[in-house]
């Protein structure tokens, strides 16, 4: 999928974690900040990009304040901002294709 | 809990929200576009967060509530509100001592002013990455630089670029890039080119929200104390050090000013913090027309607003008064026309 337009999804509160993604030209540029980055920040970075992979994202900026999150919560949000990104969000959300 | 909106009209609840802020020794901003709140059983304000473009302002959580994540709600609801508006890029001003709070909310410090201020954006890369940006134009030999409105250009703003290029091999020219008053920035971006095109080693540059756009400085824009004002200019000039820095500038042109309350403030801080950082400030006396007045924007303004723009003529190039003598400029002037104050403090 391609990022169309800037898309944040999440929120700030513990637990949670937000997603901005912003069209970008040279790959995956990812800015992680976490309140658990020295526990998960590799766990975390990982499932972004995994998230990012399956939805065939190849080129953009992801930005990423995390909270504490659990891996299928960063899941969803990242797969949140990315169709928000690409007004994907609200109808034929292709359930069990790329998003599952 | 639930962050809600406090609408200005909302007098009553505004008055709570202006008491929480007061109870930690913040006053409202008078210049805020959005302001929201967390209540607490009895409807009391507890925590609260405003917004004016893209800067967030004015945060205060209950001393009795803090602790309790209030200020991560209200910051997500104050980023979604900005992004829905279309602000993406988001700028924070706080106190030294609270920037840890919008540090572990993905605010990465762009500047401080130490014991006073600490400006903030929503970006890890963002000034580094602007700085890298203006490397790229940068050139070889004697740079000096200017930072203007150009409010909009005329044959003052001209002579004060004429003497800089004269001087200097090369002038870097920051044009502020805020759509602030009546005239679109894009259209004093457009007459600042005009006016400079014949001059080859003038090169120009956009601000971004960097330097003394609204992002920067409220106080230019907004009437504020002096003690603000300095702290913002002081802001401001650590910023422009590290601009001049990139692009090897050894000089900055101001022109004099003898009208303008907050540019006389602002050139007084920068002739004192920038020879600290080896850069010359170099203040430059105003032009005058033969019959003794003296060039200046809100002259200009003044007499736009009056109707009167063939008396102002003679301090406009041609460039400046084709456009405005134009049919493209009628909205313009209009909105000039408009305004109730046109000259800034």
């Amino acid at each position: 999928m391609e990022i169309c337009k800037p898309a944040v999804a999440g929120t700030l509160e513990s637990s949670d974690l937000m997603v901005t993604v912003e069209p970008g030209t040279a790959g995956i540029e990812l800015s992680l900040t976490s309140s658990v980055m020295n526990q998960y920040g590799r766990q975390i970075k990982k499932t972004v990009l995994e998230t990012l992979d399956r939805l065939e994202v190849k080129d953009a900026k992801v930005t990423v304040v995390d909270k504490g999150a659990l891996d299928c919560t960063i899941k969803a949000r990242v797969e949140c901002a990315v169709l928000r990104s690409c007004d994907k969000s609200d109808k034929n959300i292709d359930w069990g294709g790329v998003i599952r | 809990m639930a962050v809600s909106q406090v609408y200005q009209s909302d007098t009553r609840t505004m008055a709570k929200v202006k008491a929480l802020l007061e109870r930690v020794d913040i006053t409202l901003d008078e210049h805020l576009d959005y302001t929201c709140a967390v209540f607490d059983e009895e409807g009391e304000p507890i925590a609260t967060g405003s917004a004016f473009g893209p800067t967030l302002r004015c945060f205060a959580v209950d001393p009795a509530h803090q602790g309790e994540g209030l200020l991560n709600e209200v910051i997500t609801h104050l980023m979604e509100d900005r992004l829905t508006k279309g602000y993406f890029h988001l700028f924070v001003y706080t106190k030294p001592g609270s920037a840890k709070f919008f540090k572990d909310l993905g605010f990465c410090e762009i500047a401080e002013v130490p014991g006073f201020l600490v400006f903030l954006e929503n970006r890890r890369n963002g000034f580094a990455g602007f700085l890298k940006q203006l490397a790229a134009k940068k050139q070889p030999g004697q740079a000096a630089a200017i930072v203007m409105n150009a409010n909009p250009f005329t044959l003052g703003h001209r002579y004060l670029i004429e003497t800089a290029a004269r001087e200097n091999d090369v002038v870097h020219l920051f044009m502020l890039s805020e759509n602030a008053g009546p005239i679109p920035a894009k259209v004093r971006h457009r007459l600042v080119r005009e006016g400079v095109a014949d001059l080859p080693n003038v090169i120009c540059h956009e601000t971004g929200e960097y330097l003394i756009s609204s992002a920067t400085f409220p106080g230019y824009f907004l009437k504020s104390e002096e003690k603000i004002l300095r702290t913002q200019a002081r802001l401001d000039t650590a910023l422009f050090v590290q601009i001049a820095k990139t692009l090897d500038v050894t000089a900055r042109y101001v022109g004099h000013e003898p009208h303008s309350l907050v540019t006389a403030l602002y050139n007084d801080v920068l002739s004192e913090a920038l020879p600290a950082q080896g850069i010359q400030c170099r203040i430059i006396p105003r032009k005058h027309l033969p019959d003794g007045r003296v060039i200046s924007a809100s002259a200009v303004r003044q007499a736009v607003h009056d109707g009167r723009l063939e008396e102002a003529a003679d301090m406009l190039p041609e460039t400046t008064l084709n456009f405005f003598r134009s049919p493209e400029a009628a909205p313009i002037i209009a909105a000039i026309r408009r305004e109730k104050d046109v000259v800034h403090y």
